[in-house]
């Protein structure tokens, strides 16, 4: 992209003189408009002792209206909504409710506690579906079997849907038609004069056992500090206003389950695995927040609490490079407003956690699908770690962002997305750094998105193995 | 004498003695604390209505004001009545939490 730039200039820059003795070209990198809309995600006291009832209590008194409308839209205005308790035998009507799949392979602790046949633990898969999985829709009240056109591999636990249909002689509900909740209302985003660039990365895996992603990190700081390329290049570097890094910013090995299973007199003068990864990170950060402002979201693997929304990583972890106000630590899902464009994502647990639990692979469709769904991670708390709310539920969404990202994907996948009121939605799934040298930049005038690539020398691809950003 | 110290009632002297005090004291005076008793119970009676009353959301885990808000926040119309009960009320476990907070989940 930015070699575009350059081959529009005569020739190249670096083959030459330097212009003048003194100090090259000097390229200003404008601040963007920003302000952070994360209050929602933030756990103010932290209170373990409820049940998650009321969290799906909440998600069904927020949704059931729009649900309400959203049915009378698409059936008709006389559409009888009936709830659970009201329903009679073979009447059309329509229920709002949340969705349960029961699942023969979920894991379940109580299953493993139960059985008391020395049985090995269940395997991880990489799905949980099977063939005698059933569909139920709860409402405050009571639950009912669903069959008919609704897809049961497709749907997942906790997400609010209204059917349409009727109840049969044997206790089942015929879905002939449902509709979920659809895209928010979206404010209009302002038009930009010049292109401006945001750019994501998400799992960079500091700390792993391998050191070959190094190298393609250390391009990719040079290439946003604009040291890399010549003057062209550096020229387009500074239209890279914000670096977002979305979670994993630590590799899965830091996280050693040795400390926990060994005695602790053979641990007491070892280093946990994350000391050495964070003060990399720190340093590496320190690069790139002394020239752009950078959001730092925490992930799976990121030593801060596991449970959604996860909290920003502390200060004190990162003793140089806080120092800088352009450092700031965000919390997992995270929202923000950048020059007028609202970004909302997350580092891609709940989208994970969707795949492992219905039949849908892609991760870009998985994040249509909550987007449509209103709900950021249906299957929380069900199968994903998430803090016991009981007022509201954050995680549904309120408005309409403009980008739309979910880390941590296995591999670059971005979609523009319509709503039926206008909405306009960049779909982005932002690869792990670590396994795909890849990263990738969102233009905020034309909401287009593509790809950055730092294949270094790899073994396997000899064509990618241009040292330089590729499409 | 051995086996008048044995006796419980030896080591509980003080609280039996203000206890009684306390019943002599309420004796003479019967209709107003009766009163009083029967408002408590009206309005304890309300409250347990309020929690059983399953628009609002689950009661257990939260206080009464919590729940009550939350439904306000829903725009599901909980009674006015019982949050200025709340409000008046003391701070008491008994009033402030719900039904079942005695019960351990």
């Amino acid at each position: 992209m930015f070699s575009d730039l350059s081959a529009q200039r005569d020739g190249s820059s670096l083959l030459r003189r330097p212009a003048s003795e003194e100090q090259g070209p000097v390229f200003e990198r404008s601040p963007p408009d920003y302000s952070l809309c994360t209050a929602r995600y933030s756990v103010g006291e932290r209170s373990f002792s409820r049940q998650y009832a009321h969290i799906y209590a909440a998600r069904l008194m927020e949704m059931r209206p729009l649900l309400s409308d959203k049915a009378k839209h698409k059936w008709g205005p006389d559409v009888r909504i009936r709830k659970l308790c009201d329903l009679e035998t073979g009447e059309q009507c329509c229920i709002v409710g949340t969705l349960f799949k029961r699942m023969d392979l979920q894991p379940s602790i109580l299953k493993e506690i139960s059985e008391e046949h020395n049985l090995l633990p269940q395997p991880a898969r990489t799905k949980y579906i099977t063939e005698a999985d059933e569909l139920v829709l709860e409402d405050e009240l009571q639950r009912i079997k669903l069959e008919g056109k609704i897809d049961r591999d497709k749907c997942v636990t906790g997400s609010v849907i209204a059917i349409y249909g009727a109840e049969k002689n044997d206790g089942k509900f015929t879905v002939e038609d449902f509709c979920t909740a659809g895209l928010p209302s979206q404010t209009p985003r302002p038009a930009l004069s010049s292109d401006k660039f945001v750019l994501l990365a998400s799992g960079l895996g500091l700390g792993s056992s391998r050191a070959d992603s190094m190298l393609g990190l250390q391009l990719l700081v040079d290439m946003v500090t604009g040291q890399l390329g010549d003057e062209g290049e550096q020229g387009g570097a500074a239209t890279i206003s914000r670096v977002l890094l979305a979670g994993n910013l630590l590799s899965q090995s830091t996280q050693d389950k040795d400390a926990s299973t060994k005695p602790k007199y053979l641990t007491k003068k070892t280093q946990a695995g994350t000391v050495d990864a964070i003060r990399l990170l720190d340093e590496m950060l320190l690069q790139l927040v002394a020239s752009v402002p950078v959001d730092v979201m925490p992930g799976q693997y990121d030593p801060t609490n596991y449970t959604l929304p996860q909290q920003p990583l502390h200060r004190c972890m990162f003793p140089l490079s806080s120092a800088y106000p352009t450092l700031q630590l965000v919390s997992n899902p995270y929202g923000a407003t950048i020059d007028g464009v609202r970004f909302l994502g997350t580092s891609g647990q709940n989208v994970c956690d969707i795949r492992k639990y219905s039949s849908m692979e892609s991760h870009l469709e998985i994040l249509e699908e909550t987007l449509g769904l209103r709900h950021l991670a249906p299957t929380a708390p069900d199968t994903l770690g998430c803090y016991p709310f009981y007022h509201r539920d954050p995680f549904i969404l309120e408005e309409c962002p403009h980008v739309y990202f979910s880390g941590n994907a296995p591999a670059f996948g971005s979609k523009l997305v319509a709503g039926s009121d206008g909405q306009e939605v960049l779909l982005v799934t932002v690869p792990d750094f670590s396994s795909t040298q890849t990263a990738c930049l969102v233009n905020l005038r034309t909401l287009q998105c593509e790809p950055v690539s730092f294949s270094a020398f790899s073994a396997d691809e000899d064509e990618e193995s241009e040292m330089n950003i590729s499409h | 004498m051995t086996t008048k110290r044995g006796l419980i009632t030896d080591s509980f002297k003080v609280a039996k003695k203000s206890k009684k005090r306390e019943k002599q004291e309420k004796s003479p005076t019967p209709t107003p604390s009766q009163q009083d008793a029967a408002t408590a119970e009206e309005e304890m009676r309300k409250l347990k209505q309020f929690d059983l009353d399953w628009r609002f959301g689950p009661c257990t885990g939260i206080s009464r004001l919590q729940r009550w808000e939350r439904a306000k926040s829903h725009g599901l119309d909980p009674p006015e009545e019982i949050r200025e009960l709340l409000l008046e009320t003391p701070a008491y476990p008994e009033y402030s939490l719900s039904l079942w907070s005695d019960y351990p989940f």
